[in-house]
């Protein structure tokens, strides 16, 4: 019996079973060693606190290893020899690998003999010991690259913190590469095209920040995305209005603007919806700028000509100011519709606009006299201001000097200002002052001091030895990691009085920071990169299928996902909630997908979930829902994957080259067939080894379709949501999901933990990186899992305090 | 610290005697001034490179007939017009794409036929492409040696094959083999890039030469922070050099062009077209710029990437893109595919349209160009990189000889056609990658 389990294990064991027989004869004398081993380690687990001997350990890897794991076999190009196994203490890194198919119940696999609960723990318990121990010994911080280039969010937001100046980073610099999760690893190239976007953004941000743009007058045109519904009141515009779009946008100088509205057309260029007279709102900075109206077609008259009355010339001060465009509302009695009413109406065919519609502002200027207005630009690069030419040059030295330090990250010398006065002073003799500063400010930001995260190891040292980085290294660390950002003075002034590394300074220092609205980007960067919700705004599911998904739709699902994320970790709430929580946001866009009743209106608010429901926490939410699925089917392998990957932390290996790639194409029937199908897989060991843990994931989620509602039919045949854990763990459904992995927190805190410390790091872990996120999930534990213990748990740890030397 | 004097003062020298000064790589660049048509025969000007990812629907691709072009296949059936300056080629492969992440590898190895190194970190290993190996001839006396373009304007997460960074999947060109060039979707940076932030031609010289004067800087800040490093890390500072001279170089050419280069004709774009075709024709529009005002002569762009799911309802396929390719020979999978395909080609076709309409020397800007137009996959459904929908359009400067379906008996590299390409443009290796030989077929008249 024994053999039959193995050979259906191993799929490439036939190899030694026939060719090796020295191998054979060895593994058959173990095999009556480990027949003892079971009955030792259940009593020891039971009286000792669940650590065995190495020994004990040596023979349990043995038993329950050596048959695929062996240097004849190495199944997934894994040997555990024997020899090893006893000599080497368990100290190497290859045993972190093990430890995590055996914490996650992954190995043996479910249909060869596991063994009992209690000698897993001990086993696991043992090992990380060995490993602890092992790297305590020989200290392995890692090295986080040398350069690492701002990413282009984190450069969006250093220009905010430095100029007090929101850009569109997308339409100056290329978008970031993505590694390991994250568009903050692949940093270390410096590409002409890049290079060149910097040297362009400078001159256009250095510009805009003192009210000397670089064209004269500039046109900016925002688009609202086609399938925005537009027949109800929007939030963030005025009550009483319906439809519309409202955006910040900044103005380069005092001066005039015209604005220009245009409304949406079909493909035959009609403007749709205009049945009747229509008044349209402008507003600047919520109050009324001008009312238009807007007829229906008259004889004679050209569809072009219906919004060409839709702009207005105005003297607006130079900065960032809200702008609206809106309809004023119509009754709230039904409108007249020819088809089923949907939720969603901007699709010409199906379900066409009932009003009209906006479809772009365009602002161009600014026209005739300008000014550089009093911007918060402007105040916060003009410290001082020079009443006299005598004093231009020890005020020009003076902001000059202020912003090097913030853009730099570290205190400036006089040597580092020589170059910065001299463009100061040579534009300022030829075109003034302020356009000297603007020279100045525009040189740093394209100074590679600025532009890259230099970490550089101490004079002396061996390689291979590691050190603490510098209080300003640390700074940086910090704020780039829980601001994606550059950091605030007072983190300047710590570091140079050589404070921050203190423990009790750091600890004020970070929870400081989580306070700071700045801490937002651990959510709308980090955790979205980590669970993929930027893909979302790519997203688009069939219209024929889906006649109810729309842009309002799209931004509700991540407002949702969002706001959920910012209440954990901005009230320092367990991480766990974000997989129980018994609550969740939603307006009555989402409460009418959710089928949540009594909600009313476009705002936000937190609803209790009924102890029967099956929303709250993430595993329910339509943005992961969505993404995790085809645009016109679910996929329970995409979400199995998802889940494996963000959720679990073990990620599937990819399949080997020489299968053919599951067929996704194979899933487009009925249920039962897919369900066949994956048995079927399963049948091939090679294939079973993934998707026995793969799929039972993502069938759970079955009853929410590709958007994420929910249903009880698929196909017209009932769901079967039924679903199981590597660990042995069956549950139904995501309520059973749910609780499967609150069952085993840890697993979802390592996750957590290792995700957010490879992006602290700014690299992908390695094997030597695991005892630090062990220390720092078990303290954590003691802590609820607060987000906040985490946080200061990676903040305190050798990876982000220390540097090896290469 | 004279260096910054003494480099203002260059700068300052340069503005003052006008663009006739004899620098060292002013010099080098007159003769790409000159936009008078090439003096050579039979050679383009010009090389395109445009990716259509996740293969084709090969039966509605390839042509049934070989040899002479007189009925196009519905998918290629856009290209009507240009059946003279077209070739399709059947049966070329990338063995070197055959790997644990096929999409990731058909990317790169469509320009590079060479096997992409498995990481996911920053080590990441490829080869040098053949539009790099192209624009380091052809491209180095243009404003912009190369132009990289693509239609994502923001990274997609989870999407990029397991175990290979997403480089592999979103970057067509590699100037070296651990270079990827980032790639520009956003049509106003694209048309910046081009011709400029705006104001009066006096004003952009001042902005270029104010520039040149800051990479000046950074050029010497890079030299002093080399000396403070390791030597490993020397090497990274030794690339960031020459991106800074790279960029000099640029500026100073940009900088002559302010003086005799006429306003484009096109506005500068306000934003991002909402619809996908809107958004590819004005890529388009802007290469055709780029080619026409000689500010780059080769440029590569992807149409969309490997996996994408983008849905095209616009022409009745609300399907994704990605699983619709996994056909397992469904007919109407298989028919989605195909109009997938139709409607890239028919965007292609624009292109080529477009080029047409602009004259050049004697002819247009279409008869001096040599595009390649195609995909690193043969048969989405089963991931393979043989029989690769591949086509050659453009009168290549008359080095092309088109209305030809080519197809190969045995599987043959693709390599061999960048081979040929690189011939073609007077760049002449032995081999590039797995090449066993050129093409001669593509300009041997006696072939037909």
């Amino acid at each position: 019996m024994h053999a039959s389990v193995i050979s259906r294990i191993c799929t490439r064991n036939k190899l030694w079973e026939s060719a090796n027989f020295g191998v054979e004869f060895f593994h058959r004398s173990w095999r009556f060693f480990a027949f003892n081993l079971l009955l030792v380690s259940a009593a020891i687990a039971q009286t000792s606190d669940g650590e065995l001997t190495l020994p004990q350990v040596g023979k349990f890897v043995e038993h329950y290893c050596l048959d695929c794991h062996n240097t004849a076999t190495p199944e997934g190009d894994l040997s555990l020899d024997l020899q090893e196994a006893a000599f080497a203490e368990f100290k190497t890194p290859v045993w972190e690998n093990v430890i995590r198919k055996l914490r996650h119940r992954q190995m043996p696999p479910s249909d060869a003999e596991r063994p009992d609960e209690q000698t897993y723990l001990a086993v696991v318990n043992t090992l990380e010991k060995q490993r602890d121990a092992a790297v305590a010994a020989q200290p392995n911080p890692g090295r986080a690259p040398t350069f690492r280039r701002l990413t282009r969010r984190e450069y969006t937001n250093a220009i905010r913190d430095l100029l007090a100046l929101e850009i569109d980073a997308a339409s100056l610099l290329p978008k970031d590469e993505i590694s390991h999760g994250f568009d903050n690893m692949t940093v270390g190239e410096l590409s002409p095209t890049l290079l060149a976007g910097f040297v362009v953004a400078a001159r256009h941000i250095s510009g805009l920040a003192v009210g000397r743009p670089v064209a004269g007058t500039s046109s900016e045109t925002l688009t609202v995305p086609l399938d925005l519904t537009q027949e109800q009141h929007l939030e963030g515009l005025p009550f009483g209005t319906r439809g519309g779009a409202v955006f910040m946008h900044n103005f380069p100088q005092n001066g005039e603007y015209e604005i220009q509205l245009r409304l949406t057309r079909d493909r035959d260029g009609q403007v749709e919806g205009l049945k009747q007279p229509h008044e349209v709102l402008l507003l600047l900075d919520e109050e009324l700028l001008q009312e238009f109206s807007v007829e229906p077609i008259k004889k004679g008259q050209n569809h072009s000509s219906l919004d060409r009355h839709l702009v207005v010339k105005v003297p607006i001060s130079a900065g960032p100011h809200s702008i609206a465009a809106t309809f004023a509302g119509t009754t709230s009695a039904l409108r007249e519709s020819q088809r089923r009413p949907s939720l969603a109406s901007f699709n010409r065919d199906r379900h066409p606009r009932l009003q009209p519609a906006l479809y772009s502002v365009t602002i161009n200027g600014p026209e005739g006299p300008t000014e550089p207005g009093n911007t918060p630009s402007r105040q916060r690069i003009f410290a001082c201001y020079p009443q006299h030419t005598s004093q231009e040059a020890d005020c020009g030295k003076q902001i000059i000097a202020t912003f090097m330090r913030r853009a730099f990250r570290r205190p400036v010398s006089p040597a580092d200002l020589e170059t910065p006065m001299e463009f100061f002073n040579q534009v300022r003799a030829e075109q003034g002052f302020e356009a000297g500063i603007a020279m100045a400010l525009r040189a740093i930001l394209v100074n590679p001091h600025f532009l890259f995260r230099i970490e550089r190891d101490p004079l002396a040292g061996e390689p291979g030895s590691s050190y603490e980085i510098s209080d300003f290294e640390l700074a940086s660390r910090l704020s780039f990691f829980l601001w994606s950002s550059i950091p605030d003075d007072e983190l300047l002034d710590l570091a140079e009085r050589d404070e921050l590394h203190q423990a009790d300074v750091l600890n004020r220092q970070v929870r400081r920071m989580l306070a700071d609205a700045r801490s937002a980007e651990l959510v709308d960067n980090f955790a979205a990169q980590w669970l993929h919700l930027p893909n979302l705004a790519d997203s688009r599911p069939d219209r024929r299928l889906f006649m109810d998904f729309d842009e309002n739709l799209r931004v509700a699902m991540l407002r949702e996902t969002r706001l959920l994320l910012h209440d954990i970790i901005g009230a320092d709430h367990s991480l766990l909630d974000l997989l129980r929580a018994d609550f969740t946001y939603v307006n009555e866009r989402l409460a009418k997908h959710y089928d949540i009743p009594h909600v009313y209106g476009s705002h936000f608010r937190r609803v209790q979930l009924p102890v029967d429901s099956h929303r709250g926490g993430i595993l329910s939410h339509g943005s992961i829902l969505t993404v995790t699925s085809y645009a016109n089917r679910t996929s329970p392998v995409l979400r199995g994957k998802w889940i494996l990957d963000n959720i679990l932390g073990m990620p599937p290996k990819p399949p080997p080259p020489d299968i053919p790639q599951l067929k996704e194409n194979s899933e487009t029937g009925e249920l039962l067939n897919l369900r066949a199908r994956i048995t079927a897989h399963r049948e091939d060991a090679v294939c079973a080894r993934c998707h026995d843990y793969l799929d039972p994931l993502g069938f759970a989620l079955e009853h929410f379709d590709a958007v994420g509602r929910w249903r009880e039919l698929a196909d017209e045949q009932p769901i079967d949501a039924a679903g199981s854990l590597a660990d042995g763990q069956q549950f139904d459904g995501v309520v059973g999901l749910q609780a499967a992995l609150l069952n085993r927190p840890e697993l979802f805190v390592q996750t957590v933990t290792e995700k957010l410390l490879s992006y602290a790091l700014g690299r992908g872990l390695e094997a030597d990186d695991a005892p630090a996120v062990r220390k720092i999930v078990g303290d954590a534990r003691q802590d609820d899992y607060r987000c906040s213990s985490i946080v200061l748990g990676i903040v305190h740890s050798p990876p982000f305090r220390m540097r090896i030397i290469r | 610290m004279n260096f910054t004097n003494k480099s203002l003062q260059r700068r300052t020298m340069l503005k003052g005697l006008g663009t006739a000064i004899a620098l060292p790589l002013l010099e080098a660049m007159l003769p790409a001034v000159s936009v008078a048509a090439s003096t050579t025969p039979l050679a383009p000007r010009r090389l395109g490179f445009v990716y259509i990812p996740m293969g084709a629907h090969l039966s509605q691709w390839t042509p049934a007939t070989e040899g002479k072009l007189t009925e196009l296949t519905p998918i290629l059936q856009p290209l009507t017009g240009h059946l003279d300056q077209l070739s399709v080629l059947s049966n070329l492969e990338l063995k070197n794409a055959y790997s644990a992440g096929n999409h990731a590898t058909a990317n790169a190895a469509f320009l590079s036929a060479a096997t992409a190194k498995m990481t996911e970190g920053s080590d990441y290993e490829l080869a040098t492409t053949v539009d790099q190996v192209a624009a380091k001839h052809i491209g180095r006396n243009t404003q912009l040696p190369s132009l990289e373009l693509s239609m994502d304007l923001n990274t997609s997460l989870g999407n990029c094959d397991n175990g290979f960074a997403c480089v592999y999947q979103n970057n067509l060109s590699w100037s070296s083999p651990t270079t990827p060039l980032p790639t520009e979707a956003h049509p106003r940076s694209v048309f910046e890039r081009l011709f400029g932030s705006g104001g009066s031609p006096l004003q952009r010289r001042t902005e270029l030469q104010h520039d040149a004067s800051i990479l000046d800087w950074v050029m010497a800040d890079m030299r002093t922070l080399n000396r403070q490093l390791g030597r490993g890390d020397r090497s990274k500072v030794a690339e960031y050099l020459n991106s800074v001279r790279e960029v000099e170089r640029r500026i100073q050419i940009a900088e002559q062009r302010t003086a005799d280069s006429p306003a484009p004709d096109m506005d500068r774009p306000r934003g991002v077209p909402e619809a996908y075709a809107d958004h590819v024709r004005l890529m388009f529009d802007l290469q055709a710029l780029a080619f026409q005002a000689d500010i780059t002569r080769v440029i590569t762009f992807q149409m969309a990437r490997e996996t994408s799911n983008r849905t095209y309802p616009e022409i009745g396929v609300p399907d994704a893109h990605h699983p619709t390719t996994h056909h397992a020979n469904n007919p109407e999978k298989l028919e989605k595919l195909a109009k997938i395909n139709t409607f890239h080609i028919s965007l292609f076709a624009y292109f080529l349209e477009k080029l047409k309409s602009i004259s050049d020397g004697d002819g247009n800007l279409l008869d001096s160009s040599l595009l390649l137009c195609g995909s690193g996959m043969g048969n989405p459904d089963v991931h393979d990189h043989v029989d690769l929908p591949i086509l050659v359009a453009g009168g290549g400067g008359g080095a092309h000889i088109g209305g030809r379906h080519i197809r190969y008996s045995e599987p043959t590299p693709l390599a061999n056609l960048h081979l040929t390409l690189l011939d073609k443009v007077g760049v002449s290796l032995d081999a590039f990658s797995d090449s066993s030989g050129k093409l001669k077929e593509l300009y041997d008249p006696v072939s037909l």
